[in-house]
């Protein structure tokens, strides 16, 4: 549907995507809810309601202190990498593209076992903008090394995945070099963990997310053009090189900065734009459902990982895939209407 | 280079990559002593570092190298995806789930021991991928089976990582593994997998006009009169067991199955996959040989694994490949 409240200004709706992501929203949201209620010890609901609401309950400390911020910290990062995730498929036209193939993860845990080894930084996590500036590193060099009279999906996409290769072959190393007491703590980082994290973590990263508002509304409506070949895009007048720089520098932002919340969560980025577009069934990567689909999976895997094997805190990359995967491949061996 | 020496060449690569696996290490063994070792065998220093460490070293690097290379190129084909890796079924984190499983529950312990277990894992992550993909409409097409692959992949390495980070003896026995070498395997290794290298390598040679015709188009190879799920099946099948063997001997060694078909594709200029395959299993074994040498080489006395080196002596040469040409597909 069309929507024109001023004859300026129109918005093209697609009603299912609409449907699909207030459907979403309200799931996410009852997620994080039991997610409030649910660990350790069971706080009821209404409860938990009065403690967020800032009355003195006996669960000030259990809520507010730390089930809410991370909470709010796993719905941020899970839709950061939805995000990027549907920005880089939209750029490389690949299903199987996101952040981590271009880079940006493995260039994370490159720049953070490099600190680790030369003593720069006492624990993975402890400085994040080491993995924020190894990713945002890694990509750049990814793009400058497959730019060539232009951008090509295919060779970005390529030289990423090299470029990541080699990236993760120094982690490995690292990890075969180290005392086993140090391997561990990178495996754990390696994975992604919500652990101990909350607001401290989360601010920054909403500050991210509202700064690229404007330029997610410039994404949505500059992403459409790209799903058509390159030639007819430029016919149309649209300036892909420059959309694709535009949308894959927004893309790898988002992923670096929730990389640098919660380490180098995997399959989030690449699986949510795909569940998503499954759902709404639009030929593009819708960017709102993919942002809550992100959202709800993260959500969903920490609040397994906090409550699957107590007292055992399962790091939540080692979820997302679990929480995610087995809706993927049911989508999949159901198989839509439309072709892949 | 020019085109018509790529077939020279690459023998006399891997014949030179094999020389130098059986020579370069903490003890170098010069050239002659190697020949004798090889044809009189005796009990002398540098014949038995040649025979019993060197040999089943290079015998599984020539064998993985080539199985690898020829399964990547053949699901690049199959996948019709310039980013398929034998990892794109799932194959590589089913090994390594089948290898994490071992350890955990004290099945087996030592390189020697996994191999069993990953191949077994590779295989039935291999069946559950196509057995997923193949399902709903429009059977196994390339992107549901990169997406199964994917996903599956994923869920595995979760699974594995739960163990991971739950039980540090897991992961002190497993990182030394999962890093890929060719190291500390024993001399029965690659005859263990030998059945599966040699029907794999029948299997996906077997499709290789098949595949030059799927590069087409599924509707165009029908056209040309291929059966085009059978094809697929079949390639896939051979793929599988040619990784998984590779897996079982060396561990998940990255980069060679991705980037090998890529340069062979670059360096045959007719006879399709029937001349890409045979390259990429020549490219494969040179590579990984070469990769294992320099490893050993760059930190003497300690070693670099394989796997690690795979990946930074092949990387620059991918990006080097793919500037220099316009797409690759």
């Amino acid at each position: 549907m069309l929507l024109r409240p001023t004859p300026r200004l129109s918005l093209l709706l697609h009603r299912r995507s609409l449907r699909t992501a207030v459907a979403l929203l309200v799931l996410l949201l009852a997620l994080m809810g039991l997610a409030a209620c649910v660990g350790q010890t069971f706080v009821a609901p209404g409860e938990v309601w009065r403690t967020v609401r800032g009355q003195s309950t006996p669960y000030d400390l259990v809520v507010n202190e730390l089930r809410v911020p991370r909470i709010v910290l796993g719905a941020l990062v899970g839709a950061a990498l939805g995000l990027a995730g549907a920005l880089v498929q939209t750029v490389t036209r690949n299903p199987l593209a996101s952040p981590d193939v271009i880079g940006v993860g493995h260039g994370a845990a490159a720049a953070t076992v490099l600190a680790l080894a030369t003593g720069a930084v006492a624990s993975p996590g402890a400085v994040p903008l080491v993995a924020v500036a190894g990713g945002l590193a890694a990509a750049g060099l990814v793009y400058v090394l497959a730019w060539r009279h232009g951008m090509q999906p295919s060779r970005f996409v390529l030289t990423g995945v090299g470029i990541g290769v080699a990236l993760s072959a120094i982690v490995q190393l690292y990890l075969t070099d180290s005392e086993l007491e140090a391997a561990e703590q990178v495996k754990l980082w390696l994975t992604g963990s919500l652990n101990g994290r909350g607001w401290e973590q989360a601010g920054p990263l909403a500050v991210v997310l509202l700064l690229s508002l404007p330029a997610l509304v410039w994404a949505g409506r500059a992403a459409r053009p790209l799903g058509l070949d390159p030639e007819t895009a430029a016919a149309l007048g649209v300036r892909v090189d420059r959309t694709r720089l535009g949308l894959t520098v927004l893309g790898v932002v988002l992923a670096a900065c929730a990389t640098g919340a919660a380490g180098p969560i995997g399959f989030v980025a690449l699986t949510a734009p795909q569940l998503a577009r499954r759902l709404t069934r639009t030929p593009q990567l819708p960017l709102v459902s993919s942002a809550l689909t992100g959202a709800v999976v993260l959500v969903g895997a920490d609040l397994a990982a906090r409550t699957l094997v107590p007292p055992l805190e399962v790091p939540v990359g080692a979820l997302t895939s679990l929480v995610g995967g087995p809706y993927l491949l049911w989508l999949l061996g159901r198989g839509g209407r439309r072709q892949l | 280079m020019s085109r018509r020496l790529a077939w020279p060449a690459a023998v006399a690569a891997v014949a030179v990559a094999v020389l130098l696996s059986l020579a370069v290490g903490t003890r170098p063994v010069p050239p002659a002593a190697v020949l004798d070792a090889l044809l009189h065998g005796g009990s002398s220093p540098d014949a038995l570092v040649v025979r019993s460490l060197r040999l089943p070293r290079t015998e599984v690097g020539l064998t993985a190298g080539a199985a690898l290379g020829v399964a990547g190129a053949a699901l690049q084909a199959v996948t019709r995806n310039p980013l398929a890796d034998p990892g794109i079924l799932g194959l590589s984190q089913g090994a390594a789930a089948g290898v994490v499983l071992a350890i955990a529950s004290g099945l087996a312990s030592g390189f020697a021991g996994y191999v069993w277990y990953a191949f077994a894992g590779a295989v039935v992550a291999a069946c559950l991928v196509y057995g997923i993909a193949a399902r709903g409409r429009g059977g196994a097409s390339p992107v549901k089976l990169a997406l199964a692959g994917t996903a599956l992949s994923a869920m595995t390495a979760g699974g594995t990582t739960v163990v991971l980070t739950s039980s540090s003896a897991t992961l002190d026995q497993f990182r030394f593994w999962q890093v890929g070498a060719l190291s500390g395997r024993d001399a029965g290794t690659v005859g263990r997998m030998l059945p599966f290298l040699l029907a794999g390598a029948v299997l996906v040679l077997a499709c290789a006009r098949g595949l030059d015709a799927l590069a087409l188009g599924d509707e165009t190879a029908r056209a040309l009169g291929h059966r085009v799920g059978l094809l697929r099946v079949t390639a896939a099948l051979g793929a599988t067991l040619l990784t998984a063997a590779a897996v079982a001997a060396a561990g998940p060694i990255a980069f060679v199955g991705l980037a090998v078909p890529h340069l062979a594709r670059r360096l045959v200029t007719s006879g399709g996959h029937r001349a890409v395959l045979p390259l990429s299993a020549l490219l494969g074994a040179g590579l990984l040989l070469a990769a294992d040498v320099a490893g050993r080489v760059v930190r003497a006395p300690a070693e670099v694994p394989a796997g690690v080196m795979t990946a930074l002596v092949g990387v620059p040469v991918l990006v080097v490949l793919v500037r220099r040409r316009g797409a690759v597909n």
